[in-house]
């Protein structure tokens, strides 16, 4: 145990403000040597700006940082790393070309004839394997990183912070793409980072999760530090609150749906090797739960029953009628909506507005003959920036200076715009914060209340515990068990995800 | 820098150019100035006729994320099947009808290549951009196809009021249309979604596959129109017609603020980059600079172009990365 009296990092007053708007207030944190300190606020909190401080990404207007009681200046995101700063970004950032033995040591390979820059390339696979295996991470180091899952490139993408790491760590949302397998083994090696003496600061929204490894706790909102202190102190609801200002009563609402006939029929659907033999139903007015580790298959089955990958056998559907093999634009047509784990990649026109953006699946609507209404668009993106609560609350802004929480509540307002009337929902509130969580859980309650099938792939057990009328999981691409909602438990649920055949 | 300012640049420099011009022909060569004279300005609308009709369709396609390298090759090959059809008897209406549907055909085939092969676009106009080319060699035995009746002269001379010369009107035609179809219509917002996120438009269900084909015959289309004003121009079938077009098509694009990973452009500024090229060309003739200092003037205009459009999508990377 290192001495934690000692801060190993210290930021003083830092002030920082982006075009005249004020992002950070007189922050101050200290993080010790050996502990975890949990680092959480609403997006737009200013989390990432301070940390981005940190990492010599950004300077600040006015404040200091220290490292181990002196003080440092950095200029550039190299200098932070010199000073043994290491982050784990939200975005991955790993070449995918290369090995993930290439990437742990980017920039710090082993040479052999050091003077030509020869690449010892036995040794960096040695050390990336030794590296690998001591944290038990299942990671073969000659794989290219673009062919790793996402929750094998984010363990790859720690692997390579704790061997930058010398003072601290910082970890934005690290287990935003794993399965809670991984999660496990990731607080795992947390817990031997501190007793090597690293501060850790780490970065999450997920609540339980930190209850699990944080020591302190520090919350920001509108860039000031709203509280600070060990963790235990305040209980859940407090740390909400603090978050958002307000009391949230409940995260999940109630919901008083009727449940009515068969929306969505899937018969023995497979794609092989993805999922196999896949059948179930969703109806009116429900919810249903799809649990299950990372590449388990679920995201798979929601793709190939909207069509983006067709499966290869089965049936699926939708009131009545069979869909299976029609392309994207036909589900689309049939009130099917696709909401993507993926927002950037699958989900988002970055660079074009708000308004285009919720109108993209039934651009039809807005057309008067053969012309798209500019007027129509308007109007419809108006009505759900006021139901959904959207902010910035104008229509034209560029989505992608958009939070997450906003960027995914526009994403849903498209496919209410579409009309859709059974919704495949693939981890909706992933990189959420928790009062944009708690409106699309409301607007997912109101669909339901609607008359709406909903379909719910989620890694966060409490949401589908919370939301889901059943819940169905899967395990290596097969549907393994079926709970009613009501009266199982995360237990049991990661029994049937994680744990081979009993 | 502001957003404006980006968009008014290339309209900003035009004037500068066109003020410019005249005030060297005065100053430096001491003559009359000629660069305004409505001949002058005939003279540039006709010569840069071609690469602006052109590339309205091409900022349709670069829009949507694509690219054809293949329509310089396109005009050649749908003037020499314009033109052997006139010599076989064809009149010549019909001659250059036949230039757009080739010019269509070979669009609907890069299209249809680079959606079903699922290869980058760049590589398989590439190809077609040999293939069109030689096809227009084998076909007319390498040498000009002559012999075309004295109507096909008309399309590329014909005036109006004595000064307006006909394809300045087929070009306001064009513009006003791909303009509509761009800013207005289904066609031209999926266009810019599809060049923003290929793939979050093909989630939002819409059928990306068919309308990336669409813009790809309308682009083929339009340069088979201008492989029949080439045709027209020297009133004969040039199997090496439009070589190099291309660039000066892609060129006019992007100095007219549109971007080559797609979701940005414009057809007012795509008019604006082709006639700031064409106004450097024709005020360098005025000036007597030599031809080949041009090129190398016009070459450094485009590096320009695209660094500017590259410092502001970083500035806009950066606001995004701030939270």
């Amino acid at each position: 145990m290192a001495d934690s009296n000692s801060s190993a990092l210290e930021m003083r007053r830092i002030t920082k403000s982006f075009a005249g708007n004020t992002v950070l207030a007189d922050v101050d944190l200290t993080a010790h040597g050996g502990e975890v300190l949990a680092l959480v606020g609403e997006n737009g909190a200013g989390k990432s700006t301070l940390m981005k401080i940190l990492a010599g990404v950004h300077r600040p207007d006015s404040g200091e940082v220290l490292i181990d009681s002196r003080k440092v200046r950095f200029t550039r995101p190299a200098d932070a790393l010199a000073a043994g700063i290491a982050m784990i970004y939200q975005e991955l950032s790993l070449a995918p070309h290369l090995s993930v033995a290439e990437n742990i040591f980017l920039g710090r390979e082993p040479l052999k004839f050091s003077r030509i820059g020869y690449i010892d390339r036995r040794k960096l696979n040695e050390r990336a394997k030794n590296l690998l295996d001591q944290y038990r991470f299942k990671i073969n180091p000659r794989e290219r990183a673009g062919r790793l899952s996402a929750a094998d490139r984010q363990l790859v993408e720690i692997t390579r912070a704790i061997v930058e790491a010398k003072s601290v760590i910082v970890m934005d949302e690290p287990t935003s793409s794993l399965t809670t397998h991984e999660v496990g083994e990731l607080f795992q090696l947390i817990r031997h980072l501190k007793e090597r003496g690293l501060a850790i600061i780490y970065i999450s929204h997920r609540l339980e999760e930190l209850s699990e490894i944080a020591d302190r706790l520090i919350i920001l909102r509108d860039g000031r530090v709203v509280f600070t202190g060990a963790w235990g102190e305040i209980d859940t609801n407090q740390i909400i609150r603090h978050m958002a200002g307000r009391e949230l009563k409940e995260i999940f609402p109630r919901r008083n749906s009727r449940i009515g006939e068969v929306k969505l029929r899937v018969n023995n659907l497979s794609r092989p090797p993805k999922f196999e033999g896949v059948s179930f139903e969703a109806r009116a007015g429900e919810v249903v739960g799809l649990a299950g580790l990372a590449g388990a298959g679920r995201t798979e089955v929601v793709e190939s029953i909207f069509g983006v990958q067709p499966p290869k056998t089965g049936e699926i559907e939708l009131d009545g009628r069979n869909i299976a093999f029609s392309p994207p634009s036909w589900s689309v047509l049939n009130g099917l909506a696709l909401l993507t784990e993926d927002r950037k990649r699958t989900g988002l026109c970055l660079n074009l507005s708000m308004a285009t953006n919720i109108t993209l699946a039934n651009v039809h609507a807005l057309k008067r003959g053969w012309r798209v209404r500019r007027k129509i668009e308007t109007n419809a993106a108006r009505r759900y920036i006021q139901q959904l609560n959207i902010k910035p609350s104008s229509p034209g802004q560029i989505i992608g200076r958009f939070s997450g929480g906003n960027q995914q509540k526009s994403l849903l307002a498209r496919w209410l715009f579409a009309h859709s009337r059974v919704f495949l929902l693939d981890e909706p509130t992933r990189g959420v914060d928790v009062a944009a969580r708690a409106e699309i859980y409301r607007e997912i309650n109101d669909l339901a209340e609607s008359g709406a099938a909903i379909v719910m792939v989620s890694s966060d057990l409490p949401e589908l515990l919370g939301m889901a009328d059943r819940i169905l999981v899967m395990r290596r691409g097969k549907l393994v068990a079926e709970l009613n909602a009501r009266e199982t438990s995360q237990e049991e649920i990661l029994k049937y995800a994680a744990v081979e055949d009993q | 820098m502001q957003d404006w300012i980006k968009r008014l640049l290339p309209f900003i420099s035009l004037i500068v150019l066109s003020a410019l011009i005249p005030v060297c022909e005065y100053t430096i060569l001491g003559n009359d100035p000629k660069f305004l004279t409505p001949g002058n300005l005939a003279a540039i609308a006709r010569q840069t006729a071609v690469i602006t009709i052109m590339a309205m369709g091409m900022t349709m396609v670069m829009v949507s994320g694509g690219i054809d390298l293949s329509v310089g090759s396109i005009v050649g090959l749908s003037g020499v099947l314009g033109a052997m059809s006139m010599t076989h008897g064809a009149p010549a209406l019909a001659g250059f009808l036949i230039c757009l549907l080739a010019g269509a055909a070979a669009g609907l085939l890069n299209g249809a290549a680079t959606t079903t092969l699922k290869i980058p676009a760049f590589i398989v106009t590439l190809g077609a951009m040999g293939i069109y080319r030689g096809l227009a060699l084998y076909i007319s035995d390498g040498n000009a196809v002559v012999g075309l009746p004295e109507s096909a002269g008309y399309l590329a001379e014909m005036n109006f009021f004595g000064f307006v010369p006909l394809l300045l009107l087929i070009v306001l035609v064009i513009a006003v249309v791909v303009h509509f179809l761009l800013s207005s219509t289904q066609l031209g917002r999926y266009c810019y979604a599809m060049g923003s996120n290929l793939e979050a438009a093909r989630y939002a269900g819409i059928s990306v596959s068919r309308y990336q084909i669409l813009y790809y015959i309308i682009l083929g289309a339009l340069s088979g129109l201008a492989g029949a004003i080439d045709t027209s121009r020297t009133v004969t079938g040039q199997p090496n017609a439009g070589e190099g077009y291309e660039l000066n098509v892609i060129a006019a694009v992007v100095i007219g603020g549109g971007s080559l990973s797609g979701g940005q452009g414009s057809v007012i500024g795509t008019i604006i980059g082709s006639l700031i090229m064409g106004v450097l060309a024709n005020g360098g003739n005025l000036l007597q600079i030599s031809p080949f200092i041009q090129r190398i003037v016009i070459g450094s205009v485009i590096v320009l172009a695209v660094t500017f459009d590259e410092f502001q999508r970083r500035r806009v990377e950066r606001l995004r990365t701030q939270t």
